[in-house]
């Protein structure tokens, strides 16, 4: 995207919301969002406010796409109609959201231990309500709280962040405004436990050292991510372990 | 010690088999939303679905009549199914039924044998993670609670409860307290206080 009359996104070296070049929006993470779900979570990141809800295991249908071998996993990411300032006019799939529900697919089918459930499918829905740029990162963020929420087993709590170019600059967790007029976006998951990368996309162009210095960037804001995702998690069940402890 | 640990988080610096676990030459990591004993080594599961094994006993609710069997549903990703011709009772759709696991068959189909009719009272569902517990050592919390309240219970392990008969609302009031407590410790006697709260009244 940009146009002829690009604005200045870095001034004195703070970027238009206050925070400098490695900084992260406010995070808050809440489980149990959604009741009726069998692991759900609600994630505040900045002003991006998105809800993901876990159903299943359950019986695989239609027949053809059961796989007797493991468990599969079906993934919907969607913008609601009133999530952003940009037409998100129509409900249902379109270019963009399919896509992003297939790399989402992708990143929990390398660390959910399907092979325990033959046959079976896990459904995840990822739904955001209000958008500020970095949805995509910020629904898997989500997505694996709610996974983990639902007792599913799997290897690890993967937290996925972008990183962007504007100028010579790279800059953390970019939003909309950012998002829309800088030189380069890359949104990354990583698994923390492994420091296996789980998604790679890259729009626009960065050089290989930028790309290493931008993957640094983002393991070590990930720690800070995943801390509140395991506290999120925690937090309940310490509560009541709390009022009982002498 | 009884710490709660998430997915990914290292239990032991050591490489050691537990179940619910996986490890690597670096440690042990945790696989589940659960809680880790460090003296026993064991990692209990906070939430999760119930695997079927054999011999294990299950509630469902017959859900068709196929004539040579019935489809059970027992509450899992899974069908049962009973074979008629060794069922002396007749069953139809919408009965309640407790079986037990012969095996988990291949295309997502558990058989299960020897199902018998409940007349009467109420189903109630629970996290089968939490069932465990509900029974307790050797059925000590069962017997707790049916001799507290004088209600018929049967669990089964797929988290399916059936009560009958006796202060029934005051069984299924320390079912639910247990559900919400079940990784703490000294809920035995919170059970105990509960329980004979209600019956001075």
């Amino acid at each position: 995207m940009g146009g002829s009359e690009k604005p200045e996104l870095i001034i004195n070296g703070k970027r238009l919301d206050g925070r400098t070049s490695d900084q992260l929006r406010d995070i808050k993470i809440e489980v149990g969002a959604v009741r009726n779900a069998v692991g759900s979570s609600y994630i505040e990141w900045g002003n991006n406010k998105i809800l993901a809800a876990v159903y299943g295991p359950k019986e695989a249908l239609p027949k053809h796409v059961q796989d007797p071998e493991k468990a599969i996993i079906k993934c919907r990411y969607q913008m609601s109609p009133f999530s952003s300032l940009e037409d998100h006019g129509r409900t249902g799939p379109n270019r963009r959201s399919t896509e992003i529900s297939k790399v989402t697919k992708e990143v929990f089918q390398n660390v959910v231990l399907l092979e325990q459930f033959p046959g079976s499918e896990i459904d995840l829905y990822i739904d955001v309500l209000q958008a500020d740029g970095g949805t995509r990162a910020a629904g898997i963020t989500a997505a694996a709280v709610a996974l983990a929420a639902s007792g599913i087993p799997m290897t690890d709590i993967p937290f996925a962040v972008s990183v962007g170019k504007v100028g010579s600059e790279l800059i953390l967790d970019m939003n909309k405004i950012e998002d829309n007029y800088s030189d380069a976006d890359m949104p990354v998951a990583i698994s923390p436990r492994t420091g296996e990368m789980l998604l790679l996309q890259m729009d626009g162009n960065l050089t290989i050292e930028e790309v290493n210095r931008g993957v640094q960037m983002i393991k070590k804001a990930g720690e800070a991510i995943s801390k509140i995702q395991r506290n999120a998690l925690k937090v309940s069940y310490e509560r009541i372990l709390e009022k009982y402890k002498k | 010690m009884q710490r709660i640990v998430v997915p990914g988080e290292k239990i032991i610096n050591t490489p050691v088999r537990i179940e619910n676990t996986i490890s690597d030459k670096n440690g042990t990591y945790a696989c589940i939303l659960g809680y880790f004993d460090d003296e026993r080594k064991s990692l209990i599961p906070l939430e999760g679905l119930w695997q079927p094994r054999p011999g294990d006993t299950v509630i469902g609710v017959v859900e068709e009549d196929k004539g040579t069997m019935y489809i059970i549903n027992i509450n899992a990703p899974y069908k049962g199914l009973a074979l008629s011709k060794f069922i002396d009772t007749e069953l139809s759709s919408g009965d309640m039924v407790a079986a037990s696991v012969k095996q988990l068959e291949k295309g997502g189909t558990v058989m299960l044998l020897r199902p018998t009719r409940l007349n009467g009272g109420k189903l109630m569902s629970v996290s089968p993670s939490r069932v465990p517990r509900i029974i307790g050592k050797g059925n000590s919390m069962l017997k707790q609670i049916t001799d507290g309240t004088g209600t018929t219970i049967v669990i089964g392990l797929n988290g399916v409860i059936w009560l009958k008969g006796g202060k029934i609302d005051l069984a299924t009031n320390a079912i639910l307290k247990i559900v919400e407590e079940a990784h703490t410790t000294g809920l035995t006697e919170r059970i105990k206080v509960l329980l004979s709260g209600n019956k001075v009244q």
